[in-house]
This record gives structure tokens, sequence and C-alpha cells, in this order.
């Protein structure tokens, strides 16, 4: 089976065009984007991440504007690849769940990624977006018992996020043993792709990711190359990154 | 008063709206809660501390010359007069002791007085914990002596330079923390906020506040008091008091909240009376937010009700109207603190200023009614404030 990468993005950072620039770039090389919108309070996040959003809110950001730009993307983009909208709770119950579910859906959004609402929180937003199929992206991490992960990993759509590490975005990837046999037992039990996130900087890190699982999510390194500026170091790491 | 359910929720609000990597250790804390209620050792040795540690039961005192002066009776209870200053000491030690029994070496908690992280690392030390504390810059600015005083009991300070660099970034880092180290600590919340089952945890173990004052009240006066009022940061000292008096369709819960400069955004911590239903910090609760969902920033006098959030059950008895709101300015809280010092001898902190504060303010409407105040904590930590606003 081929790797199945994603790449995530800071929404509008650093500022509307080479952040639309950088979507249809990255989507080039990955099979999926991951977008964040930013919140003023990211628990899931590292210092990289959390101070572009704080840069994105800075400079006033709106949801609306965001919208935009995925929408602009998403027609110009190959229909296969898969555009995904990564927020923190507040910001969904804040524009209704209903709502901003229905207003994702308008703009080619493919699914949502909530580091804030685990299993246990999930139904509702699960439904709504059932309803507009969509899919709910689920996170296994190593402190889920074998059980939960069973569990967790046979209601998977679109992809399982599996949290290697324990921290936020931008930490060192290690994985203990007892962790690679969950992501084993992840795989077998989910119908889509069981990725690694948090820790994918580099070729070594990449190489190790595919060992234990069918791809990864590169964040805080591809944030980082961009908030130079150059779309070079962004592109030239999305190279290195997907081996093209 | 009433458990939450079993998902952890107070009618609409409340939840677990933490990392999937925390639902373990929330449920392993949920677990080790229960039993820890049961476990008469426990129980007992928790009860012993609060006597002869922390100095319980305080006393109600009835403030004669005030009530004289605002022609109402006025009754404080008397937290200011615990060990270490404030009511902070009930659920610090209750946790401490919880810690202990799950068998874990070391707490972190966050912050913002720190009224909080002195009560934190004083049962720590008690209890021979490692101790880390979560402080904003900008509150470790604000609040030097009590920093110095968390580090004389041995903890460490963590200075947050994120975000406002206040209360909420402290919890903020203070959650990071737990992420990164959940099987060694136990996240030591300092109010009824946070995820299930920190909110009814912690008010459980301040709720020694409100059953104490229904006895005393009535010991007292052989009656009950009217009005039972307190002031809401998270909410803790809130509903340790409300809890004694929920059953009592005659006695009125009234929560006061941080007024600010203004009502405008910005310029007040006014959570209940002026939030919208959103997601901070774990739970589901009423929330200070721009038109964006972006957690407003917040202005207080008084740094332990300088918060955006506010405990579930807070929301949940505001929506059942079964405790009313309302809110007592800077100005007004400055002046009844010098109020209280003058007419009583007694300084109580801000944030317990301002309970009082909304009382003198609509003294008329309180007009010979028995009212019973939470004096949650004593002013000394304030003075430096005091000295710059009045002085
Ligand atoms: C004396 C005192 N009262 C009240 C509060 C507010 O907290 P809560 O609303 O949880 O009682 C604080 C917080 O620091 C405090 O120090």
């Amino acid at each position: 089976m081929t790797a199945y990468n994603g790449f995530y993005l800071v929404g509008n950072y650093p500022d509307f065009e080479l952040f639309t620039e950088a979507l249809r770039e990255g989507l080039r090389y990955f099979d999926f984007a991951e977008i964040g919108i930013p919140f003023s309070d990211p628990v899931a996040d590292g210092p990289v991440i959390a101070t572009a959003a704080d840069a994105v809110l800075k400079a006033g950001f709106k949801w609306e504007k965001l919208l935009e730009s995925v929408q602009k993307v998403r027609q110009s983009a190959d229909s296969h690849k898969k555009l995904y909208w990564m927020s923190y709770a507040n910001i969904l119950y804040h524009h209704g769940l209903q709502n901003f579910i229905e207003r994702s859906k308008e703009v080619g959004i493919d699914g949502i990624i909530v580091p804030d609402i685990p299993f246990v929180e999930s139904e509702e937003l699960k439904k709504l977006c059932h309803q507009h199929r969509m899919d709910y992206i689920h996170f296994a991490t190593p402190e889920n018992t074998d059980e939960q992960i069973k569990r967790i990993a046979s209601a998977a759509q679109g992809f399982l996020y599996f949290v290697s590490i324990r921290g936020v975005t931008g930490s060192r990837l290690l994985v203990d043993d007892e962790t690679a046999r969950k992501i084993q037992l992840a795989k077998e039990y989910s119908p889509v792709p069981v990725i690694l996130g948090f820790g994918i900087r580099d070729k070594k890190t990449v190489e190790r990711a595919l060992q234990l699982a069918d791809g990864f999510i590169a964040g805080t390194a591809l944030v980082k190359a961009l908030g130079t500026g150059e779309m070079d170091n962004f592109t030239s790491l999305c190279k290195q990154l997907t081996g093209n | 008063m009433r458990r939450p359910s079993r998902k952890g929720y107070f009618g609409n609000y409340g939840g677990r709206f933490v990392a999937e990597t925390l639902i373990n250790a929330l449920d392993e804390l949920n677990q080790a809660y229960e039993s820890f209620r049961e476990n008469q050792d426990y129980q007992q040795k928790l009860k012993t501390l609060l006597s002869h540690y922390a100095g319980r039961p305080t006393p109600i005192y009835f403030a004669r010359r005030l009530s004289k002066k605002i022609s109402v009776n006025l009754y404080l209870k008397r937290e200011d007069l615990l060990h270490t200053g404030a009511h902070k000491l009930n659920n610090t030690l209750g946790q401490i002791l919880l810690t202990q029994y799950m068998g874990k070496k070391r707490v972190i908690a966050e912050t913002g007085a720190g009224q909080h992280g002195v009560a934190t690392a004083t049962v720590a030390a008690l209890l021979g914990l490692e101790c880390d504390i979560y402080m904003g810059e900008v509150d470790i600015e604000r609040q030097a002596p009590n920093v110095k005083r968390m580090e004389l009991l041995g903890a460490r300070v963590i200075p947050v330079k994120t975000g406002s660099r206040t209360l909420k970034d402290a919890v903020n880092e203070a959650l990071k923390d737990w992420v990164r180290n959940v099987q060694s600590t136990h996240y030591l919340i300092g109010s009824v906020v946070g995820p299930h089952p920190f909110p009814w945890m912690v008010r459980d173990f301040q709720s020694v506040i409100g059953k104490e004052s229904r006895r005393q009240f009535r010991k007292m006066t052989g009656a009950l008091p009217d009005y039972a009022v307190a002031c809401v940061g998270g909410g803790s000292n809130a509903l340790g008091l409300f809890s004694g008096f929920m059953n009592d369709p005659s006695v009125k819960c009234i929560g006061v909240e941080a007024g600010g400069r203004a009502l405008t955004p910005g310029d007040h911590a006014a959570t209940v009376t002026l939030g919208k239903k959103g997601v901070l910090h774990g739970s589901l609760s009423l929330l200070l937010q721009d038109e964006e969902g972006q957690v407003s920033p917040v202005h207080s006098v008084s740094a332990g009700l300088d918060y955006p959030g506010v405990g579930p059950e807070h929301s949940h008895l505001h929506e059942t109207k079964k405790a009313e709101y309302y809110h007592c300015s800077d100005e007004s809280a400055l002046q009844a603190c010098q109020t209280l010092a003058r007419w009583e001898g007694i300084i109580p902190a801000l944030e317990s200023s301002h309970a009082l504060g909304y009382i003198l303010d609509h003294q008329s409407r309180y007009k010979d009614k028995d009212v019973l105040i939470n004096l949650s904590g004593r002013g000394d930590k304030d003075l430096a404030i005091i000295i710059r606003e009045v002085l």
C-alpha cells in the first residue's frame, strides 16, 4: 500500500496570498491538507504553531475570509485530494455545530479534526458529519487501552489520527514498543489509513513513521518553513518529506 | 446538591473537552475519587487536617457596626481566617490527599492571584510531594509576594509567556504539562472548572463552607439567611457556600462577578452575565468570546476573578434560575474593601470585596434582610494594589 500523507497549515498564515499558494503547492505532494482555524487558546499546539496562529489573529482573522481561500483552492485542486479543518471545540460551538458543518461543506471541506473533542464527546458532531457526508476524524493515543483502540479504530472514517507522543505539536517523535504495538492494533481494526501525527519533521522521522503506520502528517516544520515568507523553502521541504 | 450526569454534565453544561490522551486519566481520577469519598481512613485524615491544620470550622461573624450603618443584617463567613488566607485550602487539602491515595508523586497547578498556587505549594510541602506552579508573567509581576511564598514553600514557579500571560494561559500550560506527564502527575485544579470530574470534585471539597454556614447560622439566629452571597471567578467559593442552601427555597443564592472598569469587551470578567455558550479548559460552559469565537481578553482589579470562563455548574444554575448572578465594578469593590476595613477591622481580599460591594451598591434592595456573605479571603495579598488605587 502506498503511503497516505497529509500536511498542516495555519489558515491564512503568514498571509492570505502565501497561504493560498502553499495550500495549492502542498496538495501537489500530499494526499490531504489539514487547515488550522486559529484559536486564541490552542492547547494541543506547541510554540511554533501557537505563535503563527496568534499572528493571524492579531492581523484580524475572519473565518469567512478563510472559507473564501479554501473554496478557491478546492475549485482548482485535484478532486481526490482531501481538505480537512483542524480547530478547537469553541470555534465550532461558536459558529453553531450545524451551521459550521454546512458552511464547510459548501466550500468543499471533506472533514473535521478537533483535538479537544475526544471520542466520548463526539456523538453529536459525528452525526452531523454523517448527514453531510463529511469525515469525522478520530484520535487514538498511546494512553488508550486496547479495547478503546479497537472501538475507535473500527469507527474511523477518512483516516485515523494516531497521536504517537504525549505532548503538543512540534515535540520530538519517540515511539516506544508499547505504542508501536498499539499502532499495529489500530491498523488491524481501522478500515481507513492510520496516520501518525506530531513530531514528523524530516526524512528520518518520516521513515520511522512509515515503518509504523500507513502515513504521516507534517505540521510544525512546514509552518516554520512557510513562516520565512519564501515559497521555495516550503516547496523543498514538501519534496523532501514526500520523497518527490 | 445534585451530582453531574455520568458524562459529567450539569444540565447542558460540563463534559470532558480535552485531548484523547487525557480521557483515561480523567476516568482514573473519577474512579479514584469515588472510592476516596467512601474511604473512612482518608475522610478522617481530611477532617483532621481541616480542623487541626487549616483551622476549621471558620466562624460566622455578625458585622454589627456596618449592618447598622447600611440597614442590612450582614453576616460574614470567615474563610479569610483559614490557613494561607483563603478558601482555596479546602480544595487543595482534599486533592492532595487524593493525589497520595492515587500514588502520584507530583502535582501541578495554575494560579492567577497566587492564592491557589500558595495553597497548593502548602499542601505539597505538607505531604512532601513535588510541586510545579504555572503562573502568567503578568501575574508574577502583579503578585510578587505570593511568588516568593510559593518558592519558600518549596514549589517551582514556572512563568507562562503565552497569550495574555495571565490565569487563562496558566491553565493552558498546566494542561499541556499534564498531557506530557499524565502517568506521574496530578493536575490540582483550583476552581470548579475544567473537565469532569473536577467541577464536581472541587465543589465537594468546598461544600464544607456551606455545611458549616447553614448549621452556624441557624445556631446564631434560629433561622436561615435570606440571601447567600459570594464572588465568582471560576466559582468555587460560591458553590461551596451555595451547596449548603440549595435545598432551602427561602434562601436566595447570589453570585457576584467582576464588573471591572466597564461592561465593554475587555474591561470586565462578568462571564455568566455576558458570556455565550462555549468551550474552554475542558468544559462546555458560558464563556466571554468575540464574534469570531476567540476568547475575549478580560479585566478585573482582582487577579482571582480575572478569568473569561466560569464553572459549568454556575451556567446551569443560571439557566435554571436556581441562583442569580450580578456584577460589581472595580471601584465598588475597592470601596467595599475600605469600608469593611474601617467599620469592622477586617481587610477582605479584593475578590471577596466584590460580594460585599454588590450588597453595598444595592443596600436598599436588601434593607433589613439577613445577608450571609462568603468572605473568601483576606486582603493582605492585595495591599500593593490597594495602595496604588486608593491610598
Ligand atoms: C480570596 C479569593 N476569593 C475568590 C477567588 C475566586 O475563585 P473562585 O471563584 O473559584 O472562588 C479567589 C481566586 O484566586 C481568591 O483568592
